[in-house]
């Protein structure tokens, strides 16, 4: 066999051993070993690259955001701001037709700005609202599959641990991913809050009716939601404005809401032992995942298949659109079976490299070039450059041309080609990456085996989960016409970080 | 004999977990030093780097013990109870062997930063400290990693239950 020919077989194999319940970092690791046995003729370079391998994984910087978001995750619920979060939108949606699911909705995007995982977010704010909804007399599919559309906005709004092993990955800028990952996963949310109108109108006994509350307490219920603007303003601010690395902003967020959850007396030795097994257990699961994509990816750049993958695709002159589309299905299909991390530790390195070299169009180089040339005469480059070369400019600039680089040099606006491209690779990067993060979610909620709705129905046990289905395919609409809308137009996610 | 080695996988979870909020504590505190001018830690990148490679190595044990992999199970549940248990024996012998495997080779890995007598770049403490610990944590990986499998192989053979997986909240 070639090189080749194994890597390809690489994937099958490592298929079966996943669908057999091999624990899915277990399997890429004896796909990855196996792989790199077959390649030289025997195991001793596999060995050799194990000596520091595990070591230099484990010891990644950029990675050591993980733990600490989820630390900071486990913090946020012991200080009760999932109930604060819940309390403060039910007061002020909860009388509207739905309004306390809306409130729901609303409570889980509060939750996800300061939680970076789609299961905890479920999670903890099912406990919250699950039996509120039920006080009101919302139908308990309604319930749970508003709860389960709420969880996917834990990693589709920043923090998001997914988006973080995405940037690594895919060699991009943890801050510019979570900056792209804000309108999205706001419209995620307005989406599944029109959803929830639309289907009280269709279904009326599926929700309650509430008095709504006065002024004076829906002031005092946003108050107390002081502390995770507090974190969240912090930790994403003091990224995105360039303050910390964002591993520097975990650790400020995971001390910060320590510090609430103690004075809120939720921190006590025994819940701060408990968060310490929790974080472990996801930790140590997320890692022996990454060890096992480390490993097979090295396998598989050896075997030369991501390359010639991508070559093969580029050669063939499908159109991108149609490679997106392909790609993005593909994912919707396999989130029906695994959770998203183990999805995108498994494809995002045979698809990046495919993805990266299809022209969508990102950047258009004159109109990129007029657009810098503006803003630096907006910002007063053009004092003191000569008259006759500024009419030269404007000229060009007004028919639509090119400016050579002599003249916009003038300016201080020296963009070549070559750096218009990789601003084009890079959009390209991002976008996809919020598009697959979306696509993602959603396999997460897609029946009949989405994970998230497992772990909702599984905290109603009085609903069937048939139930759930039914309500979750509206939540599942609204994210397919979401992304529909992203493919279409890619300044939706970019326009925060152009 | 299981809650021997449920309660030693979980007391090195928890010492993972103080090593973490050292490392949180120490980025904090850095980052204070440099924002106020009284100078960042030394070096706060490689503390942060070497106590990160022990607290993971020190969480995998508990992660083993609880059953805390992510895995696919909608196609093997359609398997027999008895076939199923017989799988994951199969399954955590195999974890087993990797797990012996990474900590043979991550003490290679310490042998030959011994050698060297390599160091980090700014703290120049060796980085042989670093694999010692991450080694230590392995060995117990591996321990608890055997004793987990040889439950499984029992509970297949024999249909009892003998260790509950899952851990708390």
């Amino acid at each position: 066999m070639t090189n080749i020919e194994i890597g390809l077989w690489s994937f099958p194999a490592l298929l079966v051993l996943i669908f057999l319940r091999v624990p899915i970092g277990l399997a890429m690791f004896i796909a990855g070993f196996a792989g790199l046995g077959l390649i030289n003729g025997g195991f001793d370079i596999a060995l050799a690259r194990l000596k520091t391998e595990t070591y230099t994984t484990f010891s990644s910087y950029s990675l050591s955001i993980v733990p600490m978001f989820l630390l900071m995750g486990h913090f946020a619920t012991l200080g009760g701001m999932s109930t604060s979060l819940f309390k403060a939108a039910e007061s002020w949606l909860g009388h509207r037709k739905g309004g306390v699911a809306m409130a729901s909705i609303g409570a889980c995007a509060g939750f996800g700005a300061i939680c970076g995982s789609s299961l905890a977010t479920a999670a903890t704010m099912g406990r919250v609202a699950l039996p509120e909804l039920k006080r009101y007399g919302y139908a308990g599919g309604f319930s749970t599959a508003t709860l389960a559309a709420g969880g996917t906005l834990g990693i589709l709004i920043p923090p998001s641990v997914v988006l973080v092993i995405y940037a690594i990955l895919a060699e991009q800028n943890i801050a510019k991913l979570f900056a792209a990952a804000i309108v999205p996963g706001l419209l995620a949310a307005v989406g599944y809050i029109i959803v929830i109108s639309i289907y009280v109108r269709l279904f009326p006994k599926s929700a309650g009716v509430r008095p709504p509350v006065p002024m004076s307490e829906r002031f005092r219920a946003m108050f107390d939601v002081w502390p995770v603007l507090l974190v969240f303003g912090l930790v994403v601010g003091g990224i995105y404005g360039g303050l910390f690395t964002p591993t520097e902003g975990a650790a400020v967020g995971a001390l910060g809401t320590a510090i609430i959850a103690f004075f809120n007396g939720g921190l006590t030795l025994q819940s701060l032992l408990g968060s310490f097994t929790a974080t472990a257990r996801s930790t140590a699961m997320i890692f022996f995942i990454v060890l096992g994509a480390a490993f097979y990816n090295g396998f598989l750049a050896v075997s030369q298949v991501p390359q010639t993958a991508a070559a093969w695709v580029t050669e063939q002159g499908y159109s991108p659109y149609t490679v997106l589309i392909i790609i993005l299905v593909f994912y919707l299909l396999l989130g029906c079976l695994m959770d998203s991390l183990s999805m995108i530790l498994l494809t995002i390195p045979i698809f990046y490299p495919i993805i990266s070299v299809l022209d969508f169009g990102m950047v258009d180089f004159v109109s990129m070039q007029h657009g810098m040339i503006r803003d630096a005469i907006a910002s007063g480059a053009a004092e003191g450059v000569a008259q006759d070369v500024m009419d030269q400019i404007n000229a060009l600039m007004a028919a639509g041309q090119e400016v050579p680089r002599q003249l916009s040099g003038e300016l201080g606006v020296r963009l070549t080609e070559l750096r218009a491209n990789a601003l084009g690779v890079e959009y390209t990067a991002i976008w996809f990456g919020i598009l697959v993060l979306i696509v993602v979610e959603t396999g997460l909620i897609t029946p009949p085996v989405g994970m998230i709705l497992f772990i909702i129905n599984a905290m109603d046990r009085q609903t069937p989960i048939v139930e759930t289905y039914k309500a979750v395919m509206f939540f599942i609409t609204s994210d397919l016409i979401r992304v529909a809308l992203l493919v279409a137009f890619p300044a939706i996610t970019l326009f925060l970080i152009t | 004999m299981n809650s021997f080695f449920l309660g030693l996988s979980k007391a090195l979870a928890i010492v993972g977990g103080i090593v973490l909020s050292v490392l949180i504590l120490i980025v904090v505190v850095s980052i204070i030093g440099r924002e106020t001018g009284l100078g960042a830690v030394t070096g706060d990148y490689e503390i942060v780097e070497a106590g990160m490679a022990f607290a993971i190595f020190a969480f995998l044990p508990y992660a083993q013990m609880t059953g805390a992999h992510a895995t696919v199970d909608i196609f093997t549940n359609v398997l027999s109870t008895k076939v199923q248990a017989w799988l994951v024996a199969i399954i955590e012998v195999v974890f087993a062997i990797a797990l012996i495997i990474i900590a043979v080779q991550l003490f290679g890995g310490f042998e030959s930063k011994l050698r060297t007598g390599q160091t980090t770049l700014l703290l120049q403490f060796p980085v042989w400290w670093g694999y010692a610990a991450a080694f230590a944590a392995a060995v117990v990986g591996g321990v608890v990693g055997v004793w987990h499998a040889m439950v499984k192989v029992t509970e297949a053979a024999t249909g009892k239950i003998i260790a509950v997986e899952g851990g708390e909240a």
